[in-house]
């Protein structure tokens, strides 16, 4: 039998590189590798996931999810992260249920309307939860789990952008991502507050972000060329002016 | 320990009221979904996905400065060269044709832009007009120096990414056709590199004063800026 230590070691997730930035070459010939979670314990944590809602992101909800799926209560032992591996996976499940949303996906939209949408069916996918929410963005907040945190906030970020149909590469690609995570974090916060039926407060919290930013065709496209502002351009802007350089 | 590992083996196999709509199927990773499937074929390696990764940035990164340093150099040049002019736009056509293969390559592999594509568009530019302004034979020069480091780097994925074709064809594994495309594309931009290696040294690169400075100048540049790319 061995150590205890050495099977936890062996069933930790394979965690995610550190590096935010360390999105890399997504293949269309392969399968995808593996994702953060085993078998096991997805199956665990998405039995738990139905527990959230009465006993928010604790052991408690996870044990009862392990027992659910017929495993006996040490199996939380698994997750060495403890009930954040509860938000982690609930991050993960909403982030790859946007390529489902087929109804915003094939609508004949701009790029803009798309992302805008995209992000509100990501802060319906916390509806259920809301009330729970703020002990999520706690767990999020302890240091050996941020790394992870804004690693699934940029990783929603690019799937957004990306099932939206963006497809530029310039500097825009950064900016475009930085301010859909800083709206996106300050609307799901808002929400966690927000009584008003259907969350109107929520969504018009939203919408003044987005025009805050203007998305479409405004300021996004503005500070990417400011910060692209280039010695290229300075060029054109002296040749179009007729300096003969 | 191995208990409650087994214990599952004939229950409930994840039936259960779940709220989430999406989650009771599990993808693996990012937009599975919209994946062609591929049943047979393994996972590639990190070591695979990376080293593709780096290498369309800092191809893309080359483009990007390869074509800016064409346009700062084609009116300087031509004002008094006038028939250098359909050189120039023909190398920067197949500039521009490069860079834009390579921007879609890394739209559709997901691939980050280098995040120092400001500073290297700056440095492009800079190096453009100032290699111009000092004539057209150290404008060649530049290119000669920029298209050398370029084609070997060029060589260099081609041979990696054969290595890989080998060593997945060997175990049975199926190489796909984006990495064939890949490296059929860029064994063809390398020769294009290389033909306007050529047309460098026809016009004279070589007389540049003084040509080994400034070229081994240029070169170590473009090394620095291609490690730095493949990075950040
Ligand atoms: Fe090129
Ligand atoms: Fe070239």
């Amino acid at each position: 039998m061995a150590a205890p230590s050495t099977i936890l070691r062996r069933l930790r997730p394979i965690s995610a590189r550190g590096n935010l930035l360390a999105r890399t070459y997504h293949s269309y010939d392969h399968p995808p590798p593996p994702g953060p979670f085993s078998t096991t314990e997805s199956t665990i944590l998405s039995a738990s996931l139905p527990h959230i809602p009465s006993h928010g992101f604790t052991l408690t909800s996870l044990s009862l999810g392990a027992k659910d799926a017929g495993y006996i209560d040490a199996s939380t032992n698994l997750f060495p992260q403890g009930p954040f591996a509860l938000v982690h996976y609930h991050l993960l499940t909403q982030r790859l249920g946007l390529a489902q949303k087929k109804e915003v996906l094939e609508a004949d939209e701009g790029i803009g309307a798309k992302v805008k949408k995209l992000t509100w069916e990501r802060l319906m996918g916390n509806k259920e939860i809301v009330h729970r929410w703020q002990e999520a963005l706690a767990l999020m907040a302890q240091p050996s789990n941020v790394p992870t945190s804004l690693k699934e906030l940029a990783a929603q970020s690019d799937e957004i952008w990306f099932l939206s149909g963006d497809i530029s590469v310039d500097t825009s690609w950064y900016t475009k991502r930085a301010s859909l995570s800083t709206i996106y974090a300050a609307t799901e916060l808002f929400m966690t507050t927000d009584k008003s039926p259907d969350y109107i407060d929520t969504r018009e919290f939203l919408d003044r972000r987005f025009k805050d930013v203007q998305f479409v065709g405004g300021v996004v496209g503005s500070v990417s060329q400011w910060v692209g502002f280039t010695a290229s351009a300075g060029l054109n802007v002296l040749r179009s002016k007729g300096v003969r350089v | 320990m191995s208990t409650s590992r087994t214990l599952n083996n004939a229950k409930n196999n994840g039936v259960h009221n779940d709220p989430y709509p999406n989650s009771s199927h599990i993808p693996r990773s990012a937009s599975e979904a919209l994946s062609r499937p591929a049943p047979r074929s393994k996972p590639l390696t990190q070591a695979q996905r990376d080293f593709l990764a780096s290498a369309l940035r800092v191809n893309q990164a080359g483009e990007l400065a390869a074509t800016l340093i064409y346009t700062a150099q084609t009116p300087v040049v031509v004002a008094s060269h006038p028939h250098l002019r359909p050189l120039m736009k023909h190398m920067y056509d197949q500039e521009a044709g490069h860079f834009s293969t390579f921007n879609s390559l890394i739209a559709k592999h997901r691939v980050r832009p280098t995040a120092m594509y400001p500073v290297w568009t700056i440095a492009a530019s800079a190096l453009g007009w100032g290699t111009a302004i000092m004539g057209r034979e150290a404008a060649m020069a530049c290119t000669e120096a920029v298209e050398t480091e370029i084609g070997t780097h060029y060589n260099d994925q081609v041979k990696w990414l054969l290595g890989m074709a080998e060593q997945m064809e060997a175990s049975g594994e199926q190489l796909g056709d984006d990495i064939k495309g890949l490296i059929s594309t860029i064994r063809r931009i390398r020769d294009e590199e290389l033909e306007h290696l050529d047309h460098a040294v026809e016009n004279d690169a070589k007389k540049a004063v003084p040509h080994e400075l400034l070229t081994s100048f240029i070169r170590a540049g473009c090394r620095g800026a291609i490690w730095v790319s493949e990075r950040v």
